[in-house]
């Protein structure tokens, strides 16, 4: 691992909705170039964790920081223009609007600087032909599986430091699992850093660097995915028994 | 039947421009400012104040739609933004909103006072024809206006990027700005063309009604019908609703009676509203949401 | 002691007794309050022509907007309908007295009744659109009725119709003076009493529940729809009366029920606080009696009031109450959120939070497992009988072409606990509510203790004794736990709909009340969150949260009860607790199926475990044998 400063800092965050944190006294960090995997079960504050770096979560405190800036008193547009981006739960794309749209409309906070739009909007068509092709239709025609995709090149239009994805595989069928987990690991290895939450251990094991496991709003455990997955008994005993 | 048509128009057209200013509101923030007839009434008012005050008419127009855009902008900071913030679901705005009405109505009054004063006259009343009917050159340019208006209107929001930044608030404003879009501006923005709207309407109808602080009160409830009818899934739709009421409004005085245009369009209302509780134009948001394609993204499938 | 417990909740008998609601200290509230209000009628009935002509129009539209407030505040109907029923009420009143000769004293239920059934058909409207499009409907039904109103002749068009004259008092009681005043200021006491004895009835909660938390509502037992139109109903025969009321100040004409009205009434229900006993009275007071009271220009003064509209609602969106609240809670029912519980908050039990583990790290590496697994009630073989749940061949889909539930087969043997696993995605919480009830299967049977409850929903299972909880917590947040809790009694309580509005008289009804709590308290217990039972749901962990719901699903004693992820988000410690509880509900001859995510403690807890992916089963059988089958790791570890 490279001593370079971390890009993503998590320190000392508490972030909830009512009167009781869902997330407690939380450190994470990824460092540039690394993809990290927050596992844990359902409940746990996975999600909690992603909103709360996108400023989606309003009663949050403690610090968040990306490439040394701190955006715990941002608002989220400020947040998502250049800093991280994030591929939610359920993708969430402009149903009503053609897969194009959803592109630019990722890249909205660029749209003066013409020249790059375009290239960012090539990138993505190279990176994921498939979108080239059905650029013209209207999001709500596509699949699940064509759907994350179309997710995942809206985020990667606004050019964020940080990718932030959240349960990416959810609800779709195991081929196109693997297309989501090919297209993480082509960014994986064009160096993109990856903060992913996920639920399928073993989609998390093949993309990422790192495991970290929530549960009960705090990191109950932390390994390197190599180690885990040399020695898979520790991971599943301490997670799944 | 082709004046019916062609005098519902044209009343129609101003019925429709004030349900587009609720509609460009209610899309963005999904609140319905009932000061809207009122920011119709301050574009007529101060269209006249300044036209009194000698200045050219164009300019005295141009100032109307202009005071009325920023009293939008107003209502919004004042009456919408703080209650917003506190809780998105509660109806409080319709108290605020409300209060902002009876506070614009009634400062027009002790300003110019509650009786009706003059509004200049751009255009004189001369008749141009149409086939069998008869339209003043005054109504002929405000159906011309508002289609143009809405037309520009909707040619913005499905064309340019801004228009489909405010689609994207208000089909899903959490996600809109996780992208980076900032809705407080798109809010003040929408405030300022629901003003806007109001304005030109004002400023159209003003040569007939003279300007009157109340003019308010009635011309926001027919925007409100508009609003209806077309529904609330696309502002274009209250244009296209304001149209059909006006034109249901000459039916009924020409062939029942005067005082039929008071209740006839409101059963045609309820009629429609029976069917398609969701305005007439919700037919591609019935078939999307039978499609199971609109659920909440906090539910996990399991 | 927990057996016993149990096995009282099952019997429906009260277990230990709980503590009681210290309300004592409201009655003496409330006695003055009624004493101060007899002696304000008695003043205006011996004052001037022009206070009583202003008190009694207060009057009625406190009625009114009381009224509204039933169906707004508790409901969630946001109704602007409410002129119109006023209307019909002062028409029907007038022309039936008028034309026909009617007895006016019988013209008061008659208008009741008349409006109620109206308000039915009304609120029926509000299954088929809800919110807004619900405002817009009523609000076009104020308009049909003003426009009838203006253009029929028999009620007068647009001038109006003169109303009847209220009579005298008899000689004896002209000591009283006006007799008006007394009629109108009794009639709004009656409005007054049937919302407070709603709100302090067990069906307060309840409606509630419908309003926020309607999955839960239904699967309780409550068929929302049907106390939904009554509640519209009831609200809709208080605004005849109001109606009734209103004839007697002189005449009627339809400028006075447009819809600025009803959007009047609507505002004095923000205004003075939306779903409390005394918001809507000092709204109506407010709105109806300022233009009068303040000596100014009266351009100027309509500038004040509606600055004041804009002012107190921004900076108490809980209207006129809620400014009350802030000076000093003692008028209204208010709910401080109870201090928490001295222990740790992650921790019912009282233990210190699990150590953080960073330095754990190497020890799970080497294979130490971070908590011990649940003590293990050894598997029961079941009790005989039809099975609890019985599904063959379910298909479902939500939209065409991908069913996300594909020819499933499940049989749940009485007594035993049934594990349901898969990963996310794989149709478990679309399978449960196939078996609750909220979906109906497109293809194949699902039978519950050996009936196929076809028609009926959520709510005919819950009456049969089946009861679930969900993924997310579905409850009130404004409402304590307590109170939640008590939502799941609502199929145990003898008619409790009928007696809600007079609760607080009927001595029956307390002792039900207690017993409800008490109840509601034995479940608290079992699940070890007791000390959390006057907290609000909002300013509580998640953890106490699922501890709620299974209390509440638990409460009433059924037979067989579905878990939906209930140890989702809790610490270590809260897990091993709620598999202590799921043990020994287990040995009381509870059917429980359980969803979860964490397979070691399924497999430790259950008898039989069925696995699900993608729709289909994949497994199904022992939990052991199942648990050693290699398709399962497939599945879940994707091997």
């Amino acid at each position: 691992m490279n001593a370079t400063a971390p890009v993503l800092e998590v320190s000392s965050l508490y972030a909830g909705y009512g009167r009781y944190d869902v997330v407690r006294d939380l450190n994470l960090h990824v460092a540039e170039g690394e993809a990290v995997a927050l596992l844990g079960p359902n409940g746990a504050g996975k999600t909690t964790v992603l909103r709360a770096i996108m400023g989606l979560v309003k009663q949050r405190r403690g610090s968040i920081r990306i490439g040394g800036q701190e955006l715990v008193r941002l608002p989220t547009h400020r947040i998502a223009r250049g800093h991280a981006a994030l591929v939610p739960e359920g993708r969430r794309l402009f149903l009503n609007q053609s897969v194009e749209d959803n592109l630019l409309l990722g890249a909205i906070h660029l749209r003066r600087d013409r020249r790059r739009v375009r290239e960012l909007l090539d990138s993505v068509y190279d990176l994921f032909p498939l979108l080239r092709d059905v650029r013209g239709r209207s999001a709500s025609a596509l699949s699940g599986g064509q759907q994350q995709v179309v997710a995942i090149g809206r985020m990667l239009m606004s050019d964020p430091r940080v990718l932030l994805l959240d349960e990416p595989s959810l609800g779709l069928a195991p081929k196109a699992i693997d297309g989501v987990a090919a297209a993480l690991d082509e960014l994986r290895r064009r160096g993109r850093s990856l903060l992913l939450v996920e639920q399928r251990v073993d989609l998390a094991l093949r993309v990422c660097d790192r495991v970290s496991v929530l549960a009960g709003g705090e990191i109950a455990l932390e390994a390197r995915a190599a180690d885990v997955r040399a020695e898979e008994r520790s991971l599943i005993n301490a997670y799944l028994g | 039947m082709l004046q019916v048509v062609l005098s519902g128009l044209a009343i129609g057209a101003i019925y429709g421009l004030v349900g587009m200013g609720f509609a460009i509101a209610f899309y963005v923030t999904r609140v319905i400012n009932f000061a809207e007839g009122q920011l119709l009434m301050v574009g007529v008012m101060i269209a006249a104040a300044i036209a009194r005050g000698g200045a050219n008419p164009v300019l005295a127009v141009a100032g109307g739609i202009a005071a009325a855009g920023a009293a939008g902008v107003v209502t919004y900071l004042v009456a919408v933004k703080p209650v917003l913030a506190f809780d998105r679901f509660s109806f409080a705005w319709l108290v605020s909103t409300l209060g902002v009405a009876l506070i614009l109505q009634n400062v027009a009054a002790i300003i110019w006072g509650p009786t009706s004063r003059s509004f200049p006259t751009l255009l004189n009343g001369t008749g141009v024809h149409i086939g069998s009917a008869t339209l003043t050159v005054q109504e002929l340019l405000t159906i011309g206006v508002a289609v143009a208006m809405a037309a520009a209107f909707e040619l913005v929001r499905k064309r340019t990027l801004f228009g489909k930044a405010g689609m994207a608030v208000a089909y899903d404003p959490e996600m809109a700005s996780a992208l980076g879009v900032d809705t407080g501006t798109m809010a003040i923005v929408a405030f300022a063309g629901a003003g806007i709207f109001a304005g030109v309407a004002g400023v159209l109808i003003g040569p007939i009604t003279y300007s009157n602080p109340y003019l308010g009160n009635t011309y926001g409830i027919a925007g409100f019908v508009a609003l209806m009818i077309g529904g609330t899934e696309r502002p274009v739709g209250a244009m296209v609703g304001g149209l059909i009421l006006g034109i249901l409004e000459e039916a009924a005085k020409s062939l029942i009676n005067t005082q039929a245009s008071d209740w006839f369009p409101f059963v045609v209302v309820v009629a429609i509203l029976l069917l398609m509780p969701e305005g007439v134009f919700s037919i591609g948001g019935r078939i999307r949401s039978l499609a199971g394609l609109r659920r909440s993204a906090g539910e996990a499938v399991s | 002691m927990r057996a016993d417990v149990l096995s009282a909740l099952r019997t429906g008998e009260a277990g230990a007794a709980g503590r009681r609601w210290a309300l004592r200290w409201r009655e003496p509230a409330l006695v003055a309050a009624l004493g101060v209000y007899l002696w304000f009628t008695y003043y205006v009935a011996h004052g001037t022509l022009y206070l009583q002509g202003l008190v009694l129009v207060a009057a009625v539209f406190a009625i009114l907007a009381v009224s509204l407030d039933l169906v707004a505040g508790m409901a969630g109907l946001y109704s602007l309908g409410h002129a119109g029923l006023f209307a019909l009420g002062a028409y029907g009143t007038t022309i039936l007295y008028n034309d026909h000769h009617w007895n006016l004293f019988a013209l008061l239920p008659a208008s009741m009744v008349g409006v109620g059934l109206v308000g039915l058909v009304l609120g029926s409207l509000s299954l088929r659109v809800s919110g807004l499009y619900f405002a817009i409907t009523t609000f076009i039904f104020t308009l049909v009725v003003t426009v009838l109103a203006s253009d029929l002749k028999i009620t007068g068009g647009y001038g109006g119709l003169i109303g009847p004259v209220f009579p005298g008092f008899p000689a004896g009681l002209h000591w009283l003076g006006q007799s008006l005043i007394w009629c109108g200021m009794l009639a709004l006491l009656v409005a007054i009493l049937i919302s407070l004895g709603l709100r302090r009835s067990p069906l307060y909660p309840v409606l509630l529940a419908i309003r926020d938390a309607e999955r839960f509502a239904a699967a309780a037992g409550a068929r929302t729809a049907l106390l939904k139109i009554g509640l519209f109903g009831v609200s809709a025969a208080m605004a005849g009366a109001a109606g009734w009321v209103f004839t007697f100040q002189g005449f009627i004409s339809p400028g006075q029920f447009d819809w600025t009205v009803s959007v009047n009434i609507l505002v004095m229900v923000i205004l003075g606080g939306l779903n409390t006993t005394i918001g809507p009275v000092l709204g109506a007071a407010f709105v109806s009696m300022f233009p009068a009271q303040v000596n100014m220009n009266p351009f100027w003064q309509e500038v004040l009031f509606g600055g004041l509209f804009v002012g107190v609602i921004i900076v108490y969106p809980g209207g006129f109450v809620g400014l009350l609240e802030n000076a000093g809670r003692w008028l209204v029912r208010s709910r401080s959120p109870a201090a928490p519980p001295a222990a740790a908050p992650s921790s019912p039990a009282g233990e210190p939070a699990p150590v953080r583990v960073a330095a754990l790290e190497s020890a799970a590496l080497e294979g130490a497992e971070r908590t011990r697994p649940p003590a293990v009630t050894p598997a029961r073989s079941a009790a005989a009988g039809p099975p609890a749940v019985e599904c063959r061949g379910v298909v479902f889909a939500y939209t065409r072409g991908v069913p996300v539930v594909n020819g499933v087969d499940l049989v749940v043997r009485k007594g035993s606990i049934h594990g349901l696993i898969g990963p996310n995605g794989s149709g478990k919480t679309t399978l449960v509510d196939l078996i609750a009830g909220r979906l109906k299967p497109l293809a194949g049977t699902i039978a519950v203790d050996g009936r196929q409850l076809e028609r009926g929903g959520p709510p005919a299972r819950a009456r049969n004794g089946f009861m679930r909880t969900f993924q997310a917590p579905v409850l009130v947040r404004e409402l304590s736990v307590g109170e939640n809790v008590g939502v799941g009694l609502y199929s145990r309580v003898p008619r409790i709909t009928p007696r809600a509005p007079v609760w607080p008289v009927l001595p029956g009804a307390r002792r039900d009340g207690r017993r409800i709590r008490e109840q509601a308290n034995d479940a608290l217990r079992l699940v070890g969150a007791e000390r959390w039972r006057s907290s609000r749901i909002a300013n509580v962990p998640h953890g106490i949260q699922q501890l709620t719901q299974l209390a509440a699903a638990c409460v009433a004693g059924p037979s067989t009860v579905i878990l939906d992820e209930p140890l989702a988000g809790l610490s270590p410690t809260e897990v091993e607790h709620v598999a202590e509880i799921l043990g020994e509900l287990k040995g009381t001859g509870m059917s429980v199926i359980l969803i979860e995510h964490q397979p070691r403690f399924v497999f430790a807890l259950c008898d039989e475990v069925t696995v699900l992916d993608a729709g289909e089963v994949v497994a199904t059988g022992p939990a052991a044998e199942v648990r050693a089958n290699a398709r399962v790791r497939e599945v879940y570890l994707g091997q």
